[in-house]
């Protein structure tokens, strides 16, 4: 049998997020010309597989098959692989995995993995509505649970009550990834900083969430190669930034399915991410950044705790003693995450990576120092389902 | 920007009468369309029910027409017991989906010990807000959602439908 091949992320980009006067088709071509100036050379016929992520993309379009109209979009070829994926706010990160696995087993050379949202519809009420589709439209969705600020604060809840976590701890997170979007010219809230006051001062969405514990209502697009180790090395004179392992788990569609104790305790991330773990051969303590999900400020803070950064019921003081900033011990979202760079689903992911692979290159606007290790973090709808992603500088030996 | 015009048809008229709206809200309930309608025909008794396999005793919630534990096709309707705790509640005052009244209540609710659910997300209805808080008993309860009508053979049928929240428990 052949030896599997290492799969290698290249570059990337993404189009400006925020509410864009732009369609789907526009703003991937705009985030594939980003993509081409961070990879000088690259050519639409260098790719051979393309894995389009996107949950909306049939309703923004009006077409069910939009691979194919993608890759004609985006002048390429497919002769691997040409599909959509939709596994809502993890997309392009599923797709990653995807990617990976064909280029290991010698399927595929070079995937474009891009993905792209309009979230911003040409009425507001649709928006809101739309969100009906995200859960199991027969059980929870009949209940009304549509945008996700309503189930996310009653995880607040649980782990205020359970492990004493507060208000200013959440909004420690806020304030520090608006501090790190500061900069991102491509972040929804780029140059807008934010302030403790500001956050406990905000109107209230939902208790006990303020404006700036919610991230918001995003358009974009992003795009990555992921290649073979050989063809990468073609692709550029960068150092190789390797994908070393990945865990995807999903317990549950519906409420009742739920896989926790209590709504603060994410089994299913745990899990996710010691697979992860395994596959790259390294521990959490080796992660020198991490790209996590934070949808909501109390997401961050239980996302670190799952993924091993700090113990159980500690990433309140984790988030709040610094230790997510660039000199901390675990920098996360370092372009400014959900919150301050918005959420087009599918996008998200690959947008994550991008920052990553900047950041495992020495290239990143809010740089680590000597980042060996990054991990990515998706989880989808209301917490049904967690993919983890871990690159190193080195392949797994 | 053109002013709106009320003679003006917007949209797409050719689907006027016959899709109410884009994205039905509501599951299909009847036989025609869902092999799980004993689920709603019992609601409409008002009895919360759901399948238990023959084969393996195995109880699960949303009900099945093949078990998640061994796969078998020999199910059971059963009875759930109606009443429930509220652990977490949020109300949405503004901005609830388009067919939910502000404001939306929902709630994150724990069974007792001998309930085959452990928890569940759900609606709260016929409760002000500020009246229900963490620990209060709630109970189950149906009402009438909108009918739709599905082509059965020649004729178009109209599918009366009903759903179910729960309520607080007077004291």
């Amino acid at each position: 049998m052949a030896e599997k091949k290492k799969a290698c992320i290249v570059g990337g980009g993404t189009c400006k997020f925020g509410v864009r006067a732009a369609t789907i088709f526009d703003m991937l071509q705009e985030a594939a010309h980003a993509m081409s100036q961070d990879i000088p050379g690259l050519k639409p016929k260098d790719i051979d597989g393309l894995i389009f992520a996107s949950t909306t993309a049939g309703r923004n379009s009006n077409s069910l098959n939009t691979a194919p109209i993608v890759a004609h979009r985006l002048g390429i070829k497919p002769s691997s692989i040409c599909v959509r994926v939709d596994t809502l706010c993890s997309g392009s990160n599923t797709a990653i995995i995807l990617a990976t696995g064909l280029i290991e087993s010698g399927i595929s050379d070079v995937v474009l993995v891009c993905g792209t949202e309009k979230l911003n519809l040409p009425q507001r009420w649709e928006s809101i509505y739309m969100n009906l589709m995200t859960n199991d439209h027969d059980w929870d969705s009949a209940m009304g649970l549509a945008v996700p600020p309503p189930f996310f604060g009653m995880i607040a809840d649980a782990h205020m009550k359970k492990y004493g976590t507060t208000k200013e701890q959440m909004g420690s997170v806020s304030v520090t990834n608006y501090a790190y979007g500061f900069n991102n010219p491509n972040a929804q809230f780029g140059g807008k900083s934010l302030t403790i006051d500001d956050y406990l001062n905000a109107r209230t969405v939902c208790d006990p969430f303020g404006l700036n514990d919610c991230c918001p209502v995003t358009d974009g697009a992003s795009a990555v190669i992921i290649a073979s180790e050989e063809r990468a090395k073609a692709m550029t004179n960068r150092p190789l930034v390797y994908i070393r392992g990945t865990g995807q788990v999903a317990t549950h569609g519906m409420s009742a399915g739920w896989p926790g104790e209590t709504l603060a305790d994410w089994p299913h991330l745990k899990k996710a991410g010691e697979i992860a773990y395994k596959a790259a051969q390294i521990t959490p303590k080796d992660i020198d950044v991490a790209q996590t999900h934070d949808c909501f400020s109390i997401s961050e803070i239980v996302e670190v705790e799952e993924l091993g950064f700090c113990k159980k019921g500690e990433g309140g003081a984790f988030v709040a003693s610094g230790q997510v900033k660039v000199d901390g011990q675990t920098p996360t979202n370092t372009d400014g995450g959900l919150l301050a760079v918005g959420h087009p689903y599918g996008a998200t992911g690959a947008r994550q990576a991008v920052e990553i692979c900047k950041q495992l290159q020495g290239r990143a606007l809010n740089q680590v120092k000597n980042a060996k290790f990054g991990l990515t973090h998706n989880l989808s709808g209301v917490c049904a389902q967690h993919t983890v992603v871990i690159y190193g500088t080195e392949p797994v030996k | 920007m053109a002013e709106l015009k009320s003679a003006k048809i917007y949209g797409v008229p050719q689907l006027d009468g016959k899709y109410s709206v884009v994205l039905d809200m509501w599951p299909l309930e009847d036989p025609e369309q869902n092999r799980l309608y004993p689920f709603y025909d019992n609601m409409k008794q008002g009895r919360w029910t759901t399948t238990k396999c023959k084969k393996c005793g195995y109880i699960s919630y949303p009900p099945v027409v093949a078990c998640p534990n061994c796969w078998g096709d020999e199910l059971e309707w059963i009875d759930l017991p109606k009443t429930a705790k509220v652990v977490s509640l949020t109300e949405t005052m503004a901005g609830a989906p388009l067919g939910f009244d502000s404001p939306l209540i929902v709630a994150w609710l724990g069974f007792d010990k001998s309930h085959p659910l452990k928890h569940l997300f759900v609606r709260i209805i016929n409760c002000q807000a500020g009246q229900l808080k963490p620990g209060d008993e709630v109970q189950f309860v149906t009402f009438e959602v909108p009918s739709i009508p599905i082509d059965v053979k020649k004729e178009t049928k109209i599918c009366d439908r009903v759903y179910y929240a729960f309520e607080p428990v007077k004291k």
